[in-house]
This record gives C-alpha cells, sequence and structure tokens, in this order.
C-alpha cells in the first residue's frame, strides 16, 4: 500500500510539472504582452519597457519558468498583474465558498441520483421507468446557464424564498448547488440503473431472495453494494472538478467561487493567476485520483492496489 | 457497516456545511436606521491602490476613499478643488504652485501635508510600482531621473511648507492641472505603504469621504463614512455595499426586487422595454460620454494610402444604422472631438451616408471593382454586431471586409504594428478634457507604434497641434486645435462612427445620484429617502 502511494504520489508530481510547463508554454504562445495587460491600452513604449524590466520578462524563458516553479514549490504562485495580489492568497480566499457549493452539490446529487436510479431499477420497464429515464436524460441535457436563471427567475424573483444570488448563508446555497447537482444527479441514476438491472440477475441477489429476504432487503444490502462503486469514482473526479470551479454557476449565481475567478482571469489575460487556477484544478485532480483509489480499495477489498500497477 | 459510516460521514459533511454557511458574509453591525447605498458591479474590483487602479470600477472607490488636489464637478468635467483651495499657474504654463487646506484628514486622523501627495506620485513614478500612471507626469524635472533610480526624489515636486507644493515641469503643459485630478495622484499616507507592501491595496488609508470596512473578494466591498471627512455634513450615506460579480442580468434582478439602488448597465435585452415603459424610463439618467468610437484606417497601408478612398468608406458607412443597432445609446459622430469636451467645434458636418459618392470616389481612385481588406476588432460582442452592419454597408460599394475579432493583446499589437492591420473598430474615451487629449494623443506623429494606429501624418496637421500644445491661451489653444480637426476630419484617416450616449437606473428613493460624463459617479451627495 505504501509503495503503491509513492509511486502514485511520484506520478502526481510528474502531471503537475507537465501541467506547469504546458501552461507556462501556452501563456508565452498567447500574443498577449503582459506589460500591455499591467499598464493599459493607452500605455507608451517606453512605460512598457519598464515594466518588462522590472517583471523580469526581458529574461529568456527557461529562466523565467525555473524561476516560477522554484517560487510554486514554495507555495507562491506569484502576484496577479491586475489585481497586484498574491495568487495564492486570492485562490485561498475562493476556495471556502467554492467548497461548500462544491460538496453540497455532490451530496445533493448523490442523494438524487441514487433515489432515482433505485426506483428506476425497482420499477424496471413500468411507465415509472420510462418516466425517470426521460427525466434523467433531460437533466443531463439541460445547460447549466439556463437551469440557472430559470431556477433564480423562480426561486428568487417570482417566489422570492431564495436570494438573487451571492453567498450569504444556507438558503443562498440551495439554488446554485441544485443547479449544479441536478446535471449529476440525472447521470448518477442512469449508471446505477444500469448497474442495479445487472446486479439484480446475478447470482447471488437469486440466492438471496431464494433465502427469503425482502425485495428491498435486495435491493439495498445485496445489489446496492456492488452497483454504488462506479458512482465513487464519478463522484471523486466530479467533486475536484467542481472544487476547482464551477464557472458558469458562479458566474450565473453570483458566487465568490474559483471559477469565476479562473473566468476573470482569463478574460483579463492575468497569465500568473491563470497559471495558479490550472495548478491548483491539477493539483485536486490528482489528489482526488488517489483518494478515489483508495476509498475504492476500501469499501470492496476484493480489489488489491498491487493489481493496478 | 461500511455503507453505514458513508451515511455518517454524509451527515457530518452536512453539518460542516451549514456552519461553514453560519454568518455568510460576516454582519456589518451598522446601527439600525443607518442609510445604505446599495450597488453591484460585474466583476470583482482590480484594485483600491490609486497607483495601480486605471478602470471605471477601481476608481469608483478610489476616487471615494482618496482625495486630489483638484477634482471634477459631479455632473461635469470642470475643475474645483479638492485638496488644494487654490492655484496658481505661471504664464509660461511650466510651473504650477497649489495651497492645501489645513483640515483635511486621512481616515486614521493623521492631517494630510503635501508631503503625502509627493509621495503619491512617487510611487507612480516609481517603476517597482509597475503604475499605469506613470506618462502622465513624466514631463516635471527630474522625472526622468527619479524613474531611472538616479534620484531618491523627483526634483520638480517641492514641499516648501506643509500646506504648499509647488510642480515645475521640464516643458509647458497647461493641461496639467487636469493630470492632478486622476485618483493617481492621490495623497498617500507613506506610513500605511510601508507597513502593508504591496497589499495596500486591501487596506487603503485615503482622506476620501469613505473609508474600506471590508472587501471580500468576488462577494462584496463595503465602505462606511470617513468621519474625518473635511466637507462638513458629508457625506450622507453611512454605507455602501457593493455586491461583486453580479452579471448585468442579476443586477437587473436585483433592481427589479428592490435589492439594488442604481444599476449602470441595464441589460441590452430590457433596455428598449425600460424606454417604453414610462415608468421606468422616468427613473432612468442619460448623459453623452467624452468618447469618440471610430474605424481606423492605416493610412501607410494600401489602399488607404489614398484619400479618396479613406472618405469613401467614411460616406459608405451608415452610422445611424450603428445607432439604431445599440438602441439609440450614442450620437453620430462627425468628427474626433466629441461633443461634451471643450473645444467640441458643432460646425464641423463630417460625412454623411451617401453611397453613390462613396462609388465615385472609388472610381476615382481606381478602384470602381472594391477592394477586400481585414478589418481588426476586439473580440466583443456588440463590436462584432456593429462589425457587420459595417460590413454590409462596404459591401454595397463594392468593399469585402474580413471581420477579425482578437483578444485585447493580440488586437493593440496588431494596430501598432504599421504592417499588420489595415483596418480596426475601437474607441478612445478621454483621460482629461481637451482637445491634446485626443487629437495629439491619437493622431500626432510621435504616437505613431503607440496610440496613433492609423499612422496619420499630415504636416500642416502636426505644426498646429505642436503649437496648440505649448499655447496657454485657452482660446488661442481651441482655436488652432479646431483648424487641425477640421485638416483631420478632411483627411479622414477614420470613420467617425458614434459618441456613445450612456443610461443608469436607479429606484424612486434614490436622490442626488449624478453621471460625470469622464469619470464615474461620486457618492459624496448621494442620499436614499425612506422606502
Amino acid at each position: 500500500m505504501l509503495a503503491y502511494l509513492a509511486r502514485r504520489f511520484v506520478f502526481g508530481a510528474v502531471v503537475l510539472i507537465g501541467t506547469s510547463l504546458i501552461t507556462f508554454a501556452v501563456a508565452f504562445l498567447v500574443p498577449a504582452d503582459p506589460a500591455v495587460t499591467l499598464a493599459g491600452a493607452k500605455a507608451d513604449p517606453r512605460t512598457l519597457a519598464t515594466i518588462r524590466r522590472e517583471l523580469g520578462l526581458d529574461k529568456p524563458i527557461y529562466i523565467q519558468y525555473g524561476l516560477y516553479l522554484d517560487r510554486a514549490l514554495h507555495g507562491d504562485l506569484g502576484r496577479s498583474y491586475i489585481r497586484r495580489e498574491n495568487v495564492t492568497a486570492l485562490i485561498e480566499e475562493r476556495l471556502p465558498a467554492t467548497a461548500v457549493l462544491a460538496i453540497t452539490a455532490i451530496i445533493l446529487s448523490l442523494i438524487l441520483g441514487i433515489a432515482m436510479g433505485v426506483i428506476a431499477a425497482a420499477s424496471r420497464g413500468r411507465a415509472l421507468d420510462h418516466a425517470l429515464l426521460f427525466t434523467s436524460l433531460a437533466l443531463v441535457s439541460m445547460p447549466v446557464f439556463w437551469l440557472g436563471t430559470m431556477l433564480l427567475i423562480a426561486g428568487g424573483l417570482y417566489v422570492r424564498s431564495f436570494p438573487l444570488g451571492g453567498f450569504s448563508g444556507p438558503r443562498s446555497l440551495v439554488l446554485p448547488a441544485l443547479t449544479l447537482a441536478l446535471g449529476s444527479a440525472g447521470y448518477y441514476s442512469r449508471i446505477l440503473h444500469t448497474n442495479l438491472t445487472e446486479a439484480l440477475e446475478q447470482d447471488y441477489v437469486r440466492t438471496a431472495r431464494g433465502k427469503g429476504v425482502s425485495r428491498s432487503g435486495v435491493m439495498l444490502h445485496h445489489a446496492m453494494a456492488n452497483a454504488l462503486l462506479p458512482l465513487v469514482t464519478l463522484a471523486g473526479l466530479d467533486l475536484a472538478g467542481m472544487l476547482s470551479g464551477v464557472v458558469l454557476t458562479e458566474t450565473v449565481f453570483n458566487w465568490p467561487g474559483i471559477g469565476r475567478l479562473a473566468y476573470e482571469a482569463v478574460f483579463n489575460l492575468d497569465v500568473p493567476l491563470i497559471m495558479g487556477t490550472v495548478l491548483f484544478s491539477a493539483l485536486l485532480i490528482v489528489v482526488a485520483n488517489l483518494v478515489v483509489d483508495v476509498i475504492y480499495v476500501w469499501l470492496d477489498p476484493r480489489i488489491s492496489l498491487a493489481e493496478t500497477r | 457497516m461500511k455503507l453505514a459510516t458513508l451515511r455518517l460521514l454524509l451527515c457530518a459533511g452536512a453539518i460542516a456545511l451549514a456552519a461553514a454557511c453560519h454568518d455568510r458574509p460576516p454582519p456589518l453591525n451598522l446601527p439600525p436606521g443607518a442609510m445604505i447605498l446599495h450597488i453591484a458591479d460585474a466583476d470583482d474590483i482590480p484594485t483600491l491602490d490609486p497607483a495601480a487602479g486605471y478602470d471605471t470600477v477601481s476608481w469608483t472607490f478610489e476616487q471615494a476613499i482618496f482625495d486630489t488636489l483638484l477634482r471634477y464637478g459631479d455632473n461635469n468635467i470642470d475643475l474645483e478643488p479638492d485638496l488644494a483651495t487654490s492655484w496658481e499657474a505661471a504664464p509660461d504654463a511650466k510651473t504650477f504652485t497649489f495651497h492645501l487646506r489645513h483640515d483635511a484628514r486621512f481616515s486614521n486622523g493623521r492631517s494630510v501635508t503635501s508631503d503625502d501627495l509627493r509621495f503619491g506620485l512617487e510611487r507612480v513614478l516609481n517603476p517597482a510600482t509597475n503604475s499605469r500612471g506613470m506618462e502622465y507626469y513624466r514631463r516635471i524635472v527630474g522625472a526622468e531621473d527619479f524613474i531611472a533610480h538616479r534620484t531618491s526624489h523627483v526634483a520638480g515636486i517641492e514641499t516648501p511648507e506643509p500646506w504648499t507644493i509647488i510642480f515645475h515641469l521640464a516643458e509647458p503643459d497647461p493641461i496639467f492641472p487636469h493630470k492632478l485630478a486622476m485618483p493617481f495622484a492621490s495623497a498617500v499616507p507613506r506610513e500605511q505603504v510601508e507597513k502593508w507592501g504591496e497589499d495596500f491595496s486591501r487596506h487603503p488609508i485615503g482622506s476620501g469621504a469613505f473609508v474600506l470596512k471590508q472587501w471580500l473578494g468576488g462577494e462584496r466591498l463595503v465602505l462606511l463614512r470617513n468621519p474625518y471627512y473635511f466637507q462638513k455634513g458629508l457625506p450622507h450615506l453611512d454605507a455602501i455595499v457593493d455586491s461583486l460579480g453580479a452579471s448585468a442580468e442579476l443586477q437587473w434582478f436585483r433592481y427589479e426586487a428592490g435589492d439594488l439602488d442604481v444599476v449602470t448597465e441595464i441589460p441590452p435585452a430590457e433596455f428598449p422595454y425600460v424606454m417604453k415603459t414610462p415608468a421606468l424610463r422616468d427613473l432612468t439618467l442619460k448623459k453623452t460620454t467624452v468618447t469618440t468610437r471610430y474605424l481606423g484606417m492605416n493610412c501607410q497601408m494600401w489602399p488607404f494610402t489614398d484619400v479618396r478612398v479613406r472618405q469613401a468608406m467614411s460616406y459608405a458607412i451608415d452610422r445611424h444604422k450603428l445607432i439604431a443597432l445599440l438602441n439609440g445609446r450614442g450620437i453620430v459622430a462627425r468628427g474626433v472631438l466629441p461633443p461634451n469636451l471643450p473645444g467640441y467645434d458643432s460646425a464641423i458636418t463630417g460625412y454623411d451616408h451617401d453611397p453613390k459618392k462613396a462609388r465615385a470616389l472609388l472610381e476615382q481612385a481606381g478602384l470602381a471593382g472594391g477592394f477586400s481588406f481585414d478589418l481588426w476588432m476586439r473580440a466583443d460582442q456588440t463590436l462584432l454586431m456593429l462589425g457587420q452592419s459595417v460590413q454590409q454597408d462596404l459591401a454595397e460599394v463594392g468593399i469585402k471586409a474580413r471581420l477579425k475579432p482578437v483578444a485585447w493583446g493580440p488586437f493593440l499589437e496588431a494596430i501598432r504594428d504599421p504592417h499588420t492591420a489595415q483596418a480596426f473598430m475601437t474607441g478612445w474615451e478621454a483621460d482629461f478634457p481637451d482637445p491634446e487629449n485626443f487629437l495629439d494623443a491619437l493622431l500626432s506623429r510621435g504616437e505613431w507604434g503607440s496610440n496613433n494606429d492609423s499612422f496619420y501624418y499630415n504636416p500642416e496637421f502636426q505644426r498646429l497641434i505642436d503649437d496648440a500644445k505649448d499655447e496657454t491661451d485657452r482660446r488661442a489653444r481651441y482655436a488652432l486645435y479646431d483648424r487641425a480637426e477640421k485638416i483631420a476630419v478632411d483627411d479622414a484617416p477614420w470613420v467617425f462612427l458614434y459618441y456613445p450616449v450612456t443610461y443608469v437606473i436607479r429606484q424612486p428613493w434614490l436622490r442626488d445620484y449624478e453621471i460625470n460624463p469622464m469619470r464615474p459617479s461620486r457618492f459624496e451627495r448621494v442620499w436614499v429617502a425612506a422606502h
């Protein structure tokens, strides 16, 4: 187990260095001059030259990359060109809002997805199954910005039960979390439906039925234990994705998270902030992969980490 | 067992979430009945450091927190004293002396002195600050030596005593006082900058009407009234709460719900509805900005080297159609200078939409069969919409324009290169109200590769603007600029498109909110009636 973790740790480090290299290269390939970003459209060439010198942009690219990597390894992701603030501090400031939204959305999507999947599998072939199939496909297909805006108009403007955007207490969490969760819930329910349908035809399920276990007991204690496993992988990676920022949902709901920070960084061509948010996302994905693998083994001892070599 | 553990973890997560949501955002603890202005912005505030900010949002709050020697009126572009009580300009426009008020204090209680103004400007000129304002103060004697780190102070800024500051310029600059009304030239307390270093933006201390209480990135900004503000009885507001990152649509929803007191960006989809609804229309305020939008043509690149082709372009484009596309939020441009700018000449009529004349001019230029070119622009929805209209108009006279929308950085690089962009659509917003800020900044030979992106040059035009730049008599100066503008209009390096008109909508209970044509609105005199 320890050897496996060490190996994955090294792989993770390679992925992160690769990501930083690609992001740094892309930042240089984009024909945007950081000095223009800093000085604004009206700056004269003398001011631009002074800024380039001050930022070290006149040094060779490999030296600039080396300096960046060295600082990043010490937790310093540089200073934002536009905000003139420490990128690490900006990410730290936005992380709690994104974390609250992402974790709530994942919990909600798992609850809804599992409920829909179980009910659909239990009523296989019946009208309810078809209705849930239609519902889950509709949820997966709905664009997030449209669904978010509709929920905002309905729940915030007309019913006035929820705040019109912003992060201001538990009620403000409902609409954005629902917007994020509904799509994932639709997807989870389809996966679970397929897995449960397969599991219900397995020998061990038949044996359980033969032993007189009730229908719900078979579903929840025997079939579910195996059918749920793939959802762990999906939800783990979804959570990592959401933690690295959900741009559209955060934008629609004025949610002060990392997604909007990244969006604003791209919009302003704020290279240090773009690199910081990308590296942070990559780190989350690497860590999430590792955690999911470990949870998988814990949930199903038949799987050995050694085999995944 | 494991499923039970997972369930337990889920419950623990839910409890942790509820705890995380509690007290979000932290309470302001304002007294009951406090007068609060609720506003919103689409993006977070880039900075509150006056040396760094160079955008409308930053300046909105910088001018609330900091003071400059001079400022503009709430709804006009006339200079009025702020920290200064009076000032004198030498006849040669090279020396400016300002006398400061004695009762101005920073929000930490310390008196504002001439040293604080000097320190603020030296920060802007210090290359380590990377200030966007550096170029406005390069004419001060000794500025270049200071920038090159050869001196520790700018020799041309004198502070003989705490309430006097004298500026010596290397060249005449009659409009230098306007440059001192830009937020870059704010009084800044040295001890706070030294305490917070690069994080001064998060801990700004100024002498303005308001003081920063809270800035939650991407969430909200709260300003409270500065108890030390020198204007007795002002500000009226106890607090300003700015919701950050709310899209135009979300701001509109909040306005409709009564949560916002004023919205400065009415969504394009709602604008016709607002103007058709008398109750809403009556709540709108409008102002023509000191801005000109234009289609620039590179006078050094074929076929725009020929003045007849440039004039044909001007006749071919229907500006009224562009205004209609903007829902009427603009005025057809007739020349370089916008109507609110001192020195504007309403007798300049420019070019009317006349495709016949355009075809005739193209024929004279030997281009009866038309030609094609790339029209560069920033990748922006509104600009693209206008670009398509221009494209259609030009096609009617046989000119094929290929739209080339790109990001802001590449756009600037392309149009500043003499051999890349044949034509482009852009605009210019005045930094200070003087024809120099348009005619010299955008069309002089010295600005090639910088802001004269049409690479225009006419020796007579250049002579006039050079003479005007040093002319200290206002009337004579404007007369010289007027003659220069007429030459530029005849030479048509740009198709003058339109002067934008800005609209805001307020709630009926919001009072004394004004739009300034060149700067963000100020909050000192704004108040909120009971509702």
